[in-house]
C-alpha cells in the first residue's frame, strides 16, 4: 500500500463500559482485558503512521464521554523508550475511565447501552476533524464498536439515522461483538461497508481486533476476512411485529402493515379503498 | 430570501430582493474593543449557515412518496455567463448535487428529467428511483450546444402526460429550471396550467434570469414555489429547498401501498442460486452478470442489484426497511435548538468536543430536550445531516421523556 503524507486515518473506538453487560457481570476482569486490548489496538493504529489519529469514546450506562483525546492535557511522565503518545493514550484512557466509573451513579437494574447515541457523537467529532483539517489533507475515518451488550429495538431510528449519515460521510463502521450477535449493528456494517465480527471467545480479543479491524479499507480487499453473512433487511409489521415479505405501507406516515386495514393505526388516516376487496362470495352465501 | 413567495401571490407587498439586498452591508460589521472584526465576521458566517434552517417545522402530513419531473432549459439563454462558467454548467453542477441529495433524503421517491431543446421537449430519463442514471444524463448535458428557444408548454405537457397516470397517493411535482425569459408555445399555455391544477401537480419554477409573470402565475396556481436566482449560492439554496418533501396536498389521496421487502434467499444446505439481475438485462454496455448476490422480489422472484426499485415484471415496489426508516426523519424532525448568547454555560460542545471560546462562538445552541449546548456546526450537522440529537440519544431517560411528549408517534421497525 502506498502511503501518502496527505492521508490521515482517524479511528474512533467506541467502548461499551456499561456494567450491565453479561460478560462483565460474570467476570469483572473481562473489562480490564477489553480496555487493555482497545488501548493496545489504538496504539497499533497510531504506530502505523505518524499522521494517524485516534479517539476513544466510552459508552457508559449513564453517560457517553470521550476518553481520549481530552480537552485538558494530562501530565504524563514518559516511560523510557516508549513513544510518548502511547503512554499518553494509555494513561489518559485509564485515568478518564476511572473518573467516569467513580462519578457514575450506581445502577439499580440492568440498563441498555445507548450505542446509537455514541455513534452520533463519534460522527459529530469526525465531522469536526474533517472541517478543521488543513487544505490538501485527505481524511478517512472509521468507527469501531466494541460491545457485549444486547441491542435494543427502541434505538432503531437513531441507528438508521447514524448509519446513513456514516454512509454519506464515507465513514466505515466496524463492529466487534463480544457476547451476543447484533443484527442491527450488522446492518450498519453492511450499509457502511465495514466488518462485523462476533468473537467466538473473549480470550485473545486483541488478536481478533488486530487481525480483522486494523487494516484500512483498501488493504481489507486483499485479505481473507470472515465473510459477511447475509443481512436480513425485512421490515416488521406494526400490527403483529412479525417479519414480512410483502406488506402494505401507509402513504402518509409510512407505517407498515401485514394486511390491508381501512384506517392507519399510527396516524389515523382513513384510506380510500384502492385495492378491490373481494367480498362478493360472502354476500351470495347470505 | 426576500423573494420567497409561498402563497402571497403576484402582488407581493414585499420589496424585491435586488432592491434591498446589499444595502448597507458594512453596517452589520462592527469592530470590537481592539478594533478587530474577526468576531463580527464569524457571526455573519454563522448567520448565513443557519439561514435555511429556520422554516423547518414538524409536519405530520407530508407527500413523502414523490414523483418529480425535472425540466431543464437547454436553450440559447443557458449560454449566458452570469452564473460561472455558464448558466448551463452551473446548473449541471448543482443538479448533480441536488439529485444525489434528493435520493438520499427521499429514498422512496422517483425522478425523471426532461430537457427543453429548441422549442421541443425531450425526455432524457423516465421516472426511476436511482440516482446513477440521472446524474449520468445530466452530466452529458454539458456536451450540448444550447440553441433556440424553449417551449415551457411542451415540457409541462410531457411531464403532465407521464405524471397523470400515476396513482394519486404520491406527491406529483414538476421542477422547472428556466434560463430563458420567453417561451414559445404551440397553443394557449393557460390550458396546460388549468390541467396541472386539476390534476394537483405542484409546479415550481426557478428562473435564472428574472421574474417572469407566466412562471409566477403557474406556480401560484399549482401551489408551487417560484424563485429567481441572484447568484450561484442563491441558486443552490433555491434548489436545495426542494429536497424536503412538501406538505401533502389536500387533493392527495391516502392509501396503503403494497411493497415487497426482499431478503436473502438461502435454502438450508444449499449454496445460493446463481442468477442474472433484471436491472441490467437490457443494458448492452454493462450486461447482467451471473451471480448469487442480489435482491429477489418476493412476488415473482426476479432479481435486482439494488434497492429501492420497482419490479419490472410484476410492478411491486421493492424497498428495504432502512429505506423507509430513512424517510422517517421528515415526520419527526429534531426540534430546533435555541440560540443563546454564549457566556460560559458549557466549556465545550457536547457533540464534537470543540472547546467554546468567547471570540469564535458568540452564540451557542441549546437543545431543550436534553439540555446540552452545541456549537453552530454541530447544530447544522444534527439538523441537516444526521437528524438525530446527540444528547437526546446518549443520555438515558431523555428518550423516555420525548416519547411521553410525542406519545403514539413512532411505531417500531425491525427487530
Amino acid at each position: 500500500m502506498e502511503s501518502n503524507e496527505a492521508d490521515i486515518s482517524l479511528l474512533v473506538v467506541i467502548l461499551d463500559t456499561n456494567p450491565s453487560q453479561k460478560i462483565i457481570r460474570k467476570n469483572a476482569h473481562a473489562m480490564t482485558q477489553c480496555i487493555d486490548a482497545v488501548v493496545a489496538f489504538g496504539n497499533t493504529h497510531l504506530m502505523q503512521k505518524s499522521q494517524n489519529k485516534l479517539a476513544v469514546i466510552a459508552c457508559h450506562h449513564s453517560v457517553t464521554e470521550f476518553l481520549y483525546p481530552t480537552a485538558g492535557k494530562l501530565e504524563v511522565r514518559q516511560v523510557d523508550g516508549q513513544y510518548e503518545i502511547f503512554t499518553l493514550v494509555e494513561k489518559t484512557v485509564k485515568h478518564r475511565l476511572a473518573e467516569l466509573i467513580n462519578s457514575a451513579p450506581r445502577i439499580v437494574q440492568p440498563c441498555e447501552s445507548l450505542l446509537a447515541g455514541s455513534i452520533s457523537m463519534a460522527l459529530a467529532y469526525i465531522a469536526r476533524v474533517n472541517r478543521n483539517k488543513s487544505v490538501g489533507m485527505r481524511l478517512s475515518s472509521r468507527i469501531l464498536i466494541v460491545t457485549g451488550s444486547n441491542e435494543c429495538a427502541s434505538q432503531y431510528m437513531t441507528y438508521m439515522n447514524v448509519f446513513f449519515t456514516a454512509q454519506k460521510q464515507g465513514v466505515t463502521i466496524d463492529v466487534c461483538a463480544l457476547d451476543k450477535s447484533l443484527s442491527l449493528l450488522q446492518q450498519g456494517t453492511d450499509i457502511t461497508g465495514g466488518q462485523y465480527l462476533k468473537l467466538p471467545q473473549l480470550d485473545g480479543v486483541l488478536q481478533y481486533l488486530l487481525w480483522v479491524f486494523l487494516p484500512d479499507h483498501q488493504t481489507r480487499d486483499k485479505l481473507v476476512l470472515p465473510p459477511a453473512s447475509k443481512v436480513d433487511y425485512r421490515a416488521a409489521c406494526f400490527c403483529h411485529r412479525e417479519l414480512i415479505d410483502i406488506g402494505y405501507v401507509c402513504s402518509v406516515c409510512l407505517s407498515i402493515f401485514c394486511k390491508i386495514t381501512p384506517i392507519c393505526g399510527t396516524c389515523q388516516t382513513v384510506f380510500k379503498n384502492s385495492a378491490p376487496i373481494r367480498e362478493k362470495k360472502k354476500r351470495t352465501i347470505k | 430570501m426576500a423573494d420567497d413567495p409561498d402563497h402571497d401571490g403576484i402582488d407581493d407587498p414585499k420589496e424585491y430582493r435586488w432592491e434591498t439586498g446589499y444595502e448597507r452591508t458594512w453596517e452589520s460589521i462592527k469592530e470590537d474593543e481592539d478594533g478587530m472584526i474577526d468576531a463580527a465576521i464569524a457571526e455573519l458566517i454563522q448567520k448565513a449557515k443557519r439561514k435555511r434552517q429556520h422554516d423547518k417545522t414538524a409536519q405530520n402530513r407530508l407527500g413523502m412518496m414523490r414523483h418529480v419531473f425535472l425540466i431543464v432549459d437547454c436553450t440559447e439563454n443557458m449560454n449566458t455567463s452570469d452564473l460561472k462558467p455558464s448558466r448551463l454548467f452551473c446548473t449541471v453542477k448543482l443538479l448533480e448535487m441536488f439529485i444525489q441529495e434528493f435520493f438520499d433524503q427521499n429514498p422512496i421517491s422517483q425522478m425523471g428529467i426532461i430537457a427543453l431543446k429548441g422549442k421541443r421537449a425531450e425526455k432524457l430519463t423516465e421516472l426511476t428511483g436511482t440516482s446513477k442514471k440521472h446524474i449520468q444524463v445530466v452530466q452529458e448535458l454539458t456536451k450540448l450546444n444550447p440553441s433556440g428557444e424553449p417551449s415551457l408548454q411542451n415540457g409541462l405537457d410531457m411531464a403532465l402526460k407521464a405524471l397523470k397516470v400515476l396513482p394519486t397517493h404520491a406527491s406529483r411535482e414538476i421542477l422547472v429550471i428556466m434560463g430563458s425569459l420567453t417561451t414559445c408555445d404551440p397553443v394557449d399555455i393557460n390550458a396546460t396550467v388549468e390541467s396541472l391544477k386539476t390534476e394537483g401537480i405542484r409546479t415550481s419554477i426557478i428562473s435564472l434570469s428574472a421574474e417572469i409573470r407566466i412562471c409566477r402565475y403557474i406556480t401560484s396556481e399549482t401551489n408551487g414555489n417560484f424563485g429567481a436566482v441572484l447568484d450561484d449560492s442563491h441558486f443552490k439554496d433555491q434548489l436545495m429547498a426542494h429536497i424536503d418533501p412538501p406538505q401533502a396536498a389536500q387533493t392527495q389521496e391516502n392509501s396503503l401501498i403494497k411493497m415487497g421487502f426482499p431478503h436473502p434467499r438461502a435454502e438450508e444446505g444449499k449454496g445460493p442460486i446463481l442468477s442474472m439481475c433484471m436491472c441490467h438485462i437490457d443494458n448492452k454496455d454493462d450486461p447482467s452478470k451471473l451471480s448469487s448476490a442480489g435482491f429477489h422480489c418476493p412476488q415473482c422472484l426476479s432479481k435486482y442489484c439494488e434497492l429501492p426499485v420497482e419490479c419490472l415484471s410484476c410492478g411491486l415496489t421493492l424497498v428495504s426497511a432502512p429505506h423507509l426508516a430513512r424517510s422517517y426523519h421528515h415526520l419527526f424532525p429534531v426540534k430546533q435548538f435555541r440560540e443563546v448568547l454564549f457566556n460560559g454555560q458549557s466549556d465545550k460542545c457536547y457533540a464534537c468536543q470543540k472547546v467554546f471560546t468567547a471570540e469564535a462562538d458568540k452564540h451557542v445552541y441549546f437543545c431543550e430536550m436534553c439540555e446540552q449546548f452545541y456549537c453552530c456546526d454541530c447544530d447544522l450537522f444534527v439538523h441537516d445531516t444526521m437528524h438525530t440529537c446527540v444528547g437526546c440519544n446518549t443520555l438515558p431517560g431523555v428518550q423516555k421523556r420525548i416519547a411521553l411528549k410525542v406519545s403514539g408517534g413512532q411505531g417500531g421497525f425491525g427487530i
